[in-house]
C-alpha cells in the first residue's frame, strides 16, 4: 500500500480522454450537438488548469502579498464576467455593485478562514488563501447568477402585480419581496442542498482532493465541514447585499418600476 | 377655486431622448378640481393611459411639473402620493388567496398602517354597494370573471379613500352589462362623495354627472371638447 501521493503521468492524463471519447460519441451518435462544445471544454481545462497550475507553483513560491490579492482580483473580475454572460440585462447596471459586493464579501470570508479557522500564519498564505477564495468565488458566482437572473426575469413577468402593489401604497420593497425572497432562494437551494448529500450521495472534490492525497480522511472533512459552512455563508451574504443594491437600481426615484417588458 | 391636480406643460416619450422623434405628450396642461369627472379620450397609443401614470409617479415626465394641492409630487413620498391618487389599470390584477386577502392587502403596507383595516361587516356591505353580493369573502379571488375583478380592484382601492381616482380604460375588458355596473359605480363615487375622477378611454362613454368634463388627447396635447 502506498501512504504518499502517486503522480499521474502525461500518459496516464491522456488515457483519461477517454472519458471524453465517450463523451463525444455519444454527443455524435445521439445528434446532441455538443461535440464542439466538448472539444472547446477539454482544451480549456487543460490548458487553464496547466496555466493555474504553473501560477500557483510560482505564487506559492513567491509568497508575495500583493501577488496573492492580484490572483484573488483576477479570479474575482473573471466570475463577474462569467456572470455578466448568464444574466442577460441591458436596462439595470448591475455589474459594479455586483463586482465590489463580490470583492469585499470573498475576501472578508476568506480572510475570516484563514485567520480565525484554519488559523494560518500569515493570513494571506497563498496555499490556504487561494484554494479558498477561489472555492467561495466558484460557488457563490453561481449562486449570484441564478439570483440575479430570477429577479429580473420575475419582476418583468410579475410587473402587472407590482405596479398593483405600488399603486395600493406599497414602497418598493414591499412591490418587489415575494420576489426578492423567490430569487434568493433559488440562489441559496443549491449550497444548501449540497449539505444535505455531502458524505452520503457524493464526495466533494476538495475532500476526495486530500484524500487522494494522502490527507488522513479525519482531517479531509473537518476541512470539508469549515468549506460547506463557508459556502453557504458567503452565498448568503453576497446574495442579500448585492440583490438590494440591484432591486434598488430596478426602481426610480419615485419607486418606479424601471425594466420595461420584453 | 385652486386646482387640486395640475399639469404644466408635461412633456414625456418612452426612450426618454429628444433623438429627433416627437414626443408622446409635447407640453401637456391639464388643471383637475376637487369633484371633477374628467374623461380622456383619444387614439389607441396616443399616450391617455401614459397621462395617469405620470401623475401618479409610474413614470418620470422628461420636463413640466406635476402639482397635487400645489406641491410637485416628486416631493412626496410615493406611497403616500399614490394611497392618495390611485391608479386603477386596465386589466385587474388579484393576489394568490381569498377575496377578503385581496381586499385587506393595502392595509399590510406600511404607508397605510395608520388606516383602520375595513372590518367583515364593511366588506361585506361595499361588495352589496359593487353588485357583488353573490360572491364571498373566503373565495379564492383569481377564480372570479375579469367583470367582478374589475369592480374588486375598484372596491379595494376606494377602501384606501383616495382623493382622486385614476381609472385606465375601466370597461375595456368588460361585457356591456359588466361596464354599465362599474360606470355606475364611479359616477355615484363622483356625485355623492364628490370623488375625484379622471378616467381614460377610446369607448364612446358618456358619464352621467352633472358636469363632465371631455377631453381629447390630440397631436400629442390635450384638447377640451
Amino acid at each position: 500500500m502506498n501512504d504518499g501521493i502517486i503522480n499521474i503521468s502525461l500518459t496516464q492524463l491522456l488515457l483519461a480522454l477517454l472519458f471524453i471519447l465517450v463523451a463525444q460519441i455519444t454527443s455524435f451518435v445521439y445528434k446532441l450537438g455538443l461535440n464542439r462544445d466538448i472539444t472547446i471544454g477539454t482544451l480549456r481545462t487543460v490548458s487553464q488548469l496547466f496555466l493555474m497550475g504553473y501560477a500557483l507553483t510560482f505564487i506559492f513560491k513567491a509568497e508575495n502579498l500583493w501577488l496573492t490579492l492580484g490572483i484573488f482580483l483576477v479570479m474575482v473580475f473573471s466570475a463577474i464576467f462569467i456572470v455578466k454572460g448568464r444574466v442577460k440585462e441591458k436596462e439595470v447596471p448591475y455589474m459594479l455593485p455586483t463586482f465590489l459586493t463580490m470583492v469585499s464579501s470573498y475576501f472578508l470570508t476568506a480572510y475570516f478562514v484563514s485567520i480565525a479557522i484554519v488559523g494560518v500564519s500569515p493570513w494571506w498564505e497563498p496555499r490556504y488563501f487561494i484554494p479558498t477564495a477561489g472555492m467561495v468565488i466558484g460557488n457563490s458566482m453561481s449562486a449570484l447568477s441564478i439570483c440575479i437572473e430570477r429577479l429580473f426575469s420575475q419582476m418583468r413577468q410579475q410587473r402587472d402585480v407590482i405596479e398593483m402593489k405600488l399603486c395600493l401604497g406599497a414602497n418598493y420593497k414591499e412591490a418587489s419581496g415575494e420576489i426578492f425572497r423567490n430569487a434568493v432562494s433559488a440562489g441559496m437551494i443549491p449550497s444548501i442542498n449540497a449539505m444535505m448529500g455531502v458524505g452520503l450521495v457524493f464526495l466533494p472534490g476538495m475532500m476526495s482532493g486530500q484524500i487522494l492525497a494522502g490527507t488522513d480522511p479525519l482531517i479531509a472533512i473537518r476541512y470539508q465541514i469549515v468549506v460547506m459552512f463557508m459556502l453557504v455563508g458567503s452565498t448568503a451574504m453576497s446574495a442579500i447585499i448585492v440583490m438590494n443594491i440591484v432591486r434598488r437600481r430596478c426602481f426610480g426615484s419615485g419607486e418606479e418600476l424601471l425594466l420595461t417588458p420584453r | 377655486m385652486p386646482n387640486l391636480l395640475e399639469l404644466r406643460d408635461v412633456t414625456f416619450a418612452y426612450d426618454g431622448s429628444t433623438s429627433g422623434k416627437p414626443f408622446l405628450l409635447d407640453r401637456l396642461n391639464l388643471g383637475v378640481q376637487k369633484g371633477d369627472f374628467i374623461v380622456i379620450r383619444g387614439a389607441s397609443g396616443s399616450g391617455k393611459s401614459t397621462i395617469l401614470r405620470l401623475i401618479c409617479r409610474l413614470h418620470s415626465p422628461q420636463s413640466g411639473s406635476i402639482l397635487f394641492r400645489g406641491e410637485p409630487v416628486g416631493s412626496i413620498k410615493p406611497s403616500i402620493l399614490r394611497a392618495s391618487i390611485s391608479y386603477v389599470a386596465q386589466i385587474p390584477v388579484m393576489v394568490e388567496g381569498t377575496v377578503a386577502d385581496n381586499l385587506l392587502l393595502p392595509f399590510s403596507f406600511d404607508s397605510n398602517s395608520a388606516r383602520p383595516a375595513p372590518d367583515v361587516a364593511r366588506l361585506e356591505s361595499m361588495l352589496a354597494l359593487f353588485y357583488l353580493q353573490d360572491i364571498s369573502l373566503s373565495q379564492p379571488a383569481q377564480k372570479l370573471s375579469v367583470g367582478q375583478k374589475q369592480r374588486l380592484a375598484l372596491m379595494r382601492t376606494l377602501l384606501l379613500g383616495p382623493e382622486i381616482l385614476l381609472l385606465d380604460e375601466p370597461t375595456s375588458a368588460l361585457d356591456k352589462e359588466s361596464a354599465v355596473m362599474v360606470f355606475s359605480i364611479i359616477e355615484r363615487l363622483n356625485a355623492e362623495e364628490e370623488k375625484t375622477v379622471i378616467t381614460v378611454t377610446h369607448s364612446d362613454y358618456s358619464p352621467s354627472v352633472p358636469h363632465p368634463k371631455s377631453f381629447m388627447l390630440r397631436n400629442h396635447k390635450l384638447e377640451q371638447v
